[in-house]
């Protein structure tokens, strides 16, 4: 019977450490800054499970009885831990208030299991012996823990279902523990009742772990993260989920790589092509290198300025070998020119000329952003622009936001050009509409360049013509005074999302 | 090396202090600009040295505020560059000065001007001048961006300054009353930028009480108005609704139509306009010439300004007027001459405090605080990211006589001013002694003229501003209200009056 103590103390073990991973993983994917989150959970952690051994000594008979119901309730909690933070992330505001207070618990729940049973097997070993054996497996436990979890658990079973198989262990323990110590135990009836409803609670759990998974994570980011930063500028995250890459800027998506095509030369062939000869192309924003990528299928294009205010942005577009595939190093050719500024004052500052600028900024979600949605920034712009040159600007959805889309229209208008609003399917983003602004007429171009895949000479017309759900609205211009845009985008998709 | 235990422990504890100590942010600054050391000297009407040249030149401008600057710029532009600007410090700009860090330029006094109606016409004039009105366009990047103001209240922000928040139908039904009231003595035409265009003895009644008392005769009982009431007069006059003629409380609201454009504002404030003056008309001033005598004849008038005398045809005297009886001859005292000392400082920000619930404004206020609130430098800012910032603090010590603030100016020291911002700012900013590097700190004596009751009507303004001898008075303080067109007004005026008579 000793060899099966000690196993108990070994399962025990690995429960405690993977419930700990467990946190630590969720917080790193969750909340980034994985340094700090594991630091603070294992720390937590320890300092609770010696609270829990300090406890233990307050514990004085039935220690048996007490033992198995500290296994049941940690494979309750401990199983069902990972669930629960993803749920709190998703659902709640106090996401750390929830994970701390969980790790306190389990932890206090862990110091006080080995304590115990020292002391329920004492009379069986020699001291020294019990010391030497229940640590030994503790760590054999701990072990095996920390290389299952990244090796096979994460990998194969998620992080729900690595909880919860745990869990189960857990309870396991404590029905095993139901018949190891059978001569310590009173009302072993009733024990191995709630052992059996545990079991099959966290059993159900296991089974609908994908649903549990599935409800958080629609609230989070559908996929796995494989890159989070939090840049002096922005926080910076992708996400990969089979062959599809992600690139989120402030929680905001701002491609899939599944269709980002469809946006990219959606943004840039409707102009460009139309540019008779154009040699220099002005990209404001687009630090990802996709809108580069269509630009450098016009050979007689000789220079392409990208403005883009966030170094790590352009950096990682031009370094990331998933990124570079995606873009096709783009950023690395030669007739690319990146500069890392804030695009307003480098547009007054600048005196270039160029005959095709894509003006491709996130949404006007602040005021901060707004002010690159100005008349004051357009008449800016415009000045650069060469006489037979064309601007686009992405000018969010005219579906979901069609105030805001007919408001930045009516705001380069105002700034004294010509425009051709368009709008195209993007499946990830919806449907989604650009301005195309000028000096003069604009004739769609009648041959693009070769291997596009979703911009076509026979398509373009279409692009151009707004159905009544889209149709023009009379808006005010936006201007750095009156910020309408900002408060017109906010109710836009306030309406959406209630 | 060996280190000596003592030494060792010495070092160690050294490190923990260092680590005690760090949330308390190192803060620099000092007194700016202290002007009171030289005005003073004025006061004992000694020690002057006698004149060792004399400079004969037709037009001599004493005082380089924006009507010293304005006169100038008159002058100038109608092709008369025969004069000569005496500044008195070493930064031309009066009350439309400003300074300049690392991170931005910032003002030290005035920071707007509203968007003049078509009565101001010279402002006009100059903003096409200057290319902030242009095809009758104002230039979207001179008009203050939103949001614009912010008002914390009862723990939380709101957008704009007038209360809108916890207001009961009782405040409710007395705005209201107001606004109308306004909107009547708008309509009378009377209420005007410049005053002169307007004022009619029709309203003379106004000027003889108090603002507090004209509000309570209307039934207006109201806590948050009266504390909007008392903010208007302290942000404009530098005096309390009390201390305030009742006409002019009523011409801060009743003057200018309510537009939506915003103030015309610039990083450095009215500094702004100041520097693009002093582009057109920086040839013809000299600083730092401190002016202690003024003699009239008969053909003329000298002026002593340090070692030289200047003998001039006309001189336009566009420093504040209460220094015309320590400068000029047999000069009679004045009574109807009261002004408001202010303090304004300009911090530094190493970031911005943390502040929920509301985006950074341009102008932030307090409710029932005792300051006017501050101004963001780096709001005009194209950027959009900013880090760093500095904000300009305002506050007209208001409350207590003009006097023994000015004395209360003089005898505290730096360090208790920056304590006293800082406790005001701390109460909605609580992180703010992590965030600012430096304060700076300008003490204004006499800052602005205050429209106590009374002042307006004048008898003793009226006459100075119609004087018609060698000598020609052009500050703000003619009108009896400090502000940017009024200064304007008077300094355009008084190169206009000269043209004339030299020409004529």
């Amino acid at each position: 019977m000793g060899i099966l103590v000690f196993i108990s103390v070994l399962l025990v073990a690995a429960c405690g450490l993977i419930y700990e991973l467990v946190a630590g993983t969720l917080a790193s994917y969750l909340v980034g800054d994985s340094v700090f989150q594991f630091s603070t959970i294992i720390g937590t952690y320890l300092f609770a499970m010696g609270i829990g051994s300090a406890l233990s000594r307050y514990i004085h008979g039935g220690l048996a009885n007490r033992f198995v119901w500290i296994e049941l309730l940690l494979g309750v909690i401990g199983g069902f831990s990972s669930a629960l933070l993803m749920l709190a992330f998703a659902f709640t505001q106090g996401f750390e208030l929830i994970l701390y207070a969980l790790v306190m618990v389990m932890g206090v729940l862990v110091g006080l299991e080995i304590p115990l049973l020292m002391r329920m097997v004492r009379d069986r070993y020699e001291f020294r012996d019990v010391i030497a054996h229940v640590l030994t497996f503790d760590y054999l436990g701990a072990l095996g823990a920390s290389l299952l979890f990244p090796i096979l658990l994460v990998p194969r079973l998620g992080l729900v279902r690595s909880a919860m198989l745990f869990g189960l262990i857990n309870a396991g323990v404590a029905l095993w523990s139901t018949f190891l110590f059978v001569d310590q135990l009173s009302a072993t009836r009733g024990l191995r009742l709630a052992c059996l409803v545990v079991l099959c609670a966290l059993g159900t759990g296991m089974a609908e772990a994908q649903q549990i998974t599935a409800t958080a994570e629609d609230n989070i980011y559908a996929d796995e993260i494989i890159f989070a930063r939090d840049t002096h500028y922005q926080h910076l995250v992708l996400t990969r989920f089979k062959d599809d890459l992600r690139l989120f800027l402030n929680s905001h998506l701002q491609f899939s790589s599944r269709d980002e095509y469809r946006y990219h030369e959606a943004l840039v062939h409707p102009g460009l092509a139309a540019v008779p000869a154009p040699r220099r192309v002005l990209i404001l924003g687009g630090g990802d290198g996709l809108a580069v990528r269509e630009i450098l299928k016009y050979p007689l294009v000789e220079s392409i300025t990208v403005v883009d205010l966030d170094p790590e942005m352009t950096r990682i577009f031009s370094s990331n070998p998933m990124l570079t595939k995606l873009n096709d190093r783009s950023l690395l050719s030669p007739r690319v020119h990146v500069i890392n500024a804030d695009a307003f004052p480098w547009v007054d500052g600048n005196a270039d000329s160029f005959d095709f600028i894509v003006i491709d900024f996130p949404d006007p979600t602040n005021y901060s952003l707004g002010k690159l949605y100005t008349t004051a920034f357009y008449r800016a712009v415009s000045r650069h622009l060469s006489a037979q040159g064309f601007l686009v600007v992405q000018s969010t959805s005219p579906m979901f936001a069609r105030d805001s889309f007919w408001c930045i229209a009516e705001t380069l208008k105002q700034a004294g050009l010509e425009t051709h609003p368009y709008h195209v399917y993007v499946p990830s983003f919806g449907e989604w509409g650009f301005v195309l602004a000028g000096r003069h007429e604009y004739k769609p171009p009648t041959s693009l360049p070769a291997s596009l895949r979703f911009v076509s000479v026979d398509g373009l017309p279409a692009l151009f013509q707004f159905p009544p759900d889209m149709a023009p609205l009379p808006m005010p211009a936006n201007q750095l005074n009156s910020q309408v845009l900002v408060r017109t985008y906010e109710n836009d998709w306030k309406d959406i999302s209630h | 090396m060996k280190l000596a235990r003592r030494r060792f422990l010495g070092l160690g504890s050294a490190a923990l202090a260092g680590l005690f100590l760090k949330g308390d942010k190192r803060i620099e600054g000092s007194f700016v600009h202290d002007s009171f050391p030289r005005g003073h000297l004025l006061r004992g009407r000694a020690g002057f040295p006698p004149a060792k040249r004399v400079e004969k030149i037709p037009v001599v401008i004493v005082g380089g505020g924006i009507a010293g600057l304005s006169a100038a710029w008159r002058l100038r532009k109608r092709g008369f560059s025969d004069f000569v600007l005496l500044e008195m410090s070493s930064q031309p700009g009066g009350n439309a000065r400003w300074g300049q860090n690392e991170i931005t330029a910032y003002p030290w006094a005035a920071h707007y001007v509203p968007v003049p109606g078509p009565q101001a016409a010279y402002v006009r004039e100059l903003f096409e001048d200057l290319g902030v009105l242009k095809n009758g366009q104002w230039e979207e990047r001179y008009l203050a961006f939103s949001p614009q103001e912010r008002l914390f209240l009862y723990g939380r922000w709101q957008e704009g300054l007038e209360p809108v928040i916890g207001l009961t139908p009782k405040d409710r039904d007395q705005f209201e009353r107001l606004e109308n009231l306004f909107r009547e003595f708008r309509q009378s035409g009377s209420f005007t930028v410049p005053v002169e265009l307007g004022l009619s003895s029709k309203f003379q009644d106004l000027d003889g009480i108090s603002f507090s008392d004209w509000l309570r005769q209307q039934g207006c009982d109201s806590r948050l108005l009266n504390w909007y009431m008392n903010y208007a007069c302290r942000d404009d006059y530098g005096a309390l609704a009390r201390d305030t003629s009742a006409w002019a409380g009523v011409h801060y609201f009743s003057s200018r139509p309510p537009e939506e454009k915003g103030p015309l504002t610039w990083p450095e404030g009215n500094g702004w306009i100041t520097r693009r003056l002093l582009e057109r008309v920086g040839g013809n001033i000299r600083t730092s010439q401190m002016v202690h005598r003024i003699t009239e004849t008969r053909r003329g008038a000298s002026v002593f300004a340090e070692e030289t005398e200047f003998q001039a045809q006309f001189v336009i005297f566009a420093a504040p007027t209460f220094l015309a009886p320590y400068l000029l001859e047999d000069f009679p005292p004045l009574h109807d001459f009261v002004y408001s000392p202010w303090l304004t400082a300009n911090l530094t920000l190493d970031r911005y405090p943390e502040s929920r619930g509301a985006e950074p404004s341009w102008d932030t206020v307090f409710l029932d605080s005792p300051t006017l609130g501050y101004v963001d430098a780096m709001h005009q800012s194209l950027r959009t990211h900013v880090d760093r910032t500095v904000w300009t603090f305002y506050w007209a010590l208001a409350e207590g006589a003009p006097a023994e603030n000015r004395q209360l100016l003089l005898e505290k020291n730096w360090a208790y001013w920056k304590e006293a911002i800082l406790h005001d700012l701390e109460r909605v900013h609580t992180d703010i002694r992590q965030c600012v590097s430096r304060i700076d700190i300008l003490r204004m004596g006499h800052a602005m003229i205050r429209p106590a009751v009374g002042s307006i009507f004048s008898e003793e303004r009226r006459r100075l501003r119609r004087r018609n001898g060698r000598i020609l008075f052009a500050n703000s303080d003619l009108s009896g209200i400090s502000i940017f067109e009024e200064a304007q007004y008077h300094g355009v005026e008084a190169a206009q009056k000269v043209l004339g008579r030299l020409h004529g």
